[in-house]
């Protein structure tokens, strides 16, 4: 196992030229798909087989945000909104996600949900995470063993941007107080985790509700990310932890085997030991 | 820390222990300082329940199940819980006996915890750990709770260093802007 960060060793990060990524617009975001290239690999098959990969996620993110997009108006989504479509009645994948996101509600014990404060069913909170991980599997169907999948800021990733290497891949966290700065970085794939989600919010102050728990403002959080070994734990605990606080946060680090970062909204972190400058410790 | 943990969690199967082996007899306490233990089972010679532990001190909180087998002599079914600043118990008269008792080996996703039970003239006068180590054989780190961290105490990290970034979900508007974008950039 190397050292799990080495920010200055050059050939690495950004500086690696071998890593290619793309980019399409999907679910009001924008979703990444990076790829390096492997040793030995024309710079021409590298980019088809990039491209091809990055054509099989959009088709993917595209296909579930016709399903579950409540901006969309000709959505399934958007008819049981409405009032026209029963639950019992939608499709499987829609029955499917909100038997998970309910699941979800009971393991949070209601911090994260599914439904909006008017009862409609909204699932905007575990789609997005849903695609990604979709779309993992997919990659990972195409045999691509080095990826890494960024939609909006939640990521998932498997193998290393360095090919054949243990290298993990490094991600940054943007820093809330300063969206041009990053907090720190967290090395995925180490240790299990491959997925990071944050949730957050743009202003101080802004209140998350869920399931009649207001977060108390002061000890509420500001942006909070958690790490996991897949990206429908971390999204969905990412979120629970905005609304349900101090409390949650407790809940999540005991009963699942997650890092977490929460910014609190006076500027103060709290972190598990997987936060910790890696760095530092080993030497 | 480590040391707490572990007896924390040998209190709760402690805890356990007595109402089994107490056998319908009255229990009076089960605790030590910082710790409060709260333990329910079935009794018969076997009892069996969840422990949750948490130490006070530090705020550190862990949950686990254990069980563990006594010598009991009833078939009631008993619970104890409470707090107090004593690490050791006081049994009813039935219980004046003593013997070392193991509990169950238990996974949690620490790893395996066992803790072994000594009592005397009624009176827990000794938990050993039996087995509190991780699948690496490692010390096991007990908690993996978010505590209070300077930013200094992070990896300091740079855009350029990093080949991804996480942030709360942006807009594709906000996207244009964001270090994401610039990242993709360089990657194109």
């Amino acid at each position: 196992m190397q050292p799990t960060s080495k920010p200055s060793e050059p050939g690495q990060g950004s500086a690696d030229p071998r890593l290619r990524s793309r980019t399409f617009t999907s679910m009001g975001t924008v979703v990444s798909l990076a790829i390096p290239a492997a040793p030995g690999t024309a710079p021409q098959a590298a980019a088809e087989e990039l491209e091809a990969a990055a054509a099989v996620v959009e088709q993917l993110f595209n296909r579930l945000d016709r399903t579950f997009s409540l901006y969309r108006p000709d959505s399934e989504a958007s008819a049981m909104a409405r009032g026209e479509l029963a639950l019992m009645d939608a499709s499987a994948d829609m029955r499917r996600l909100y038997v998970e996101a309910t699941e979800w509600r009971t393991l949070t014990e209601g911090a994260f949900t599914a439904e909006r404060p008017d009862g409609v069913v909204d699932l905007a909170g575990i789609v997005k995470a849903h695609a990604i991980r979709e779309a993992g599997t997919s990659l990972l169907a195409l045999g691509l063993k080095d990826w890494c999948l960024n939609a909006g800021g939640d990521v998932l990733v498997d193998g290393s941007p360095t090919p054949e290497s243990t290298q993990p891949w490094l991600a940054g966290l943007v820093d809330p107080e300063d969206r041009t700065t990053l907090l720190t970085a967290f090395p995925l794939g180490n240790r299990g985790k491959h997925a990071l989600a944050t949730s957050g919010t743009s202003e101080r102050g802004h209140h998350i509700w869920s399931a009649g728990l207001p977060a108390a403002r002061d000890e509420g959080f500001r942006q909070v990310s958690v790490a996991a070994a897949d990206i429908i734990t971390a999204d969905v605990l990412a979120t629970a932890i905005m609304a349900g606080g101090a409390r949650t946060l407790a809940l999540a680090t005991s009963r699942w085997d997650v890092d977490v970062l929460a910014v609190k909204n006076d500027g103060g972190l709290l972190a598990t030991p997987g936060f910790r400058n890696l760095a530092a410790q080993n030497s | 820390m480590r040391l707490r943990a572990g007896i924390s969690a040998a209190l709760a199967a402690a805890a356990i222990l007595v109402v089994g082996w107490q056998a319908g007899a009255q229990v009076t306490a089960s605790n030590a300082s910082t710790v409060t233990t709260s333990a329910a089972g079935t009794t018969g010679g076997t009892a069996s329940g969840t422990g949750s532990t948490a130490a006070g001190a530090t705020g550190s909180s862990t949950s686990g199940s254990s069980s563990g087998t006594g010598a009991g002599t009833g078939s009631t079914t008993g619970s104890s819980s409470g707090t107090g600043s004593s690490s050791t118990s006081t049994l009813g008269a039935s219980a004046k006996a003593g013997g070392t008792y193991a509990g169950t080996a238990v996974e949690t996703r620490f790893g395996t915890v066992q803790v072994q039970v000594t009592i005397k003239a009624g009176v827990i006068t000794d938990v050993t750990a039996l087995h509190l180590t991780d699948q690496e054989q490692r010390s096991v780190q007990i908690s993996a709770r978010a505590a209070p961290l300077l930013r200094s105490e992070v990896l300091s990290a740079q855009s350029a260093n990093v080949q991804t970034i996480g942030g709360a979900t942006y807009t594709s508007e906000a996207y244009l802007t964001s270090l994401q974008a610039a990242l993709d950039a360089a990657h194109f």
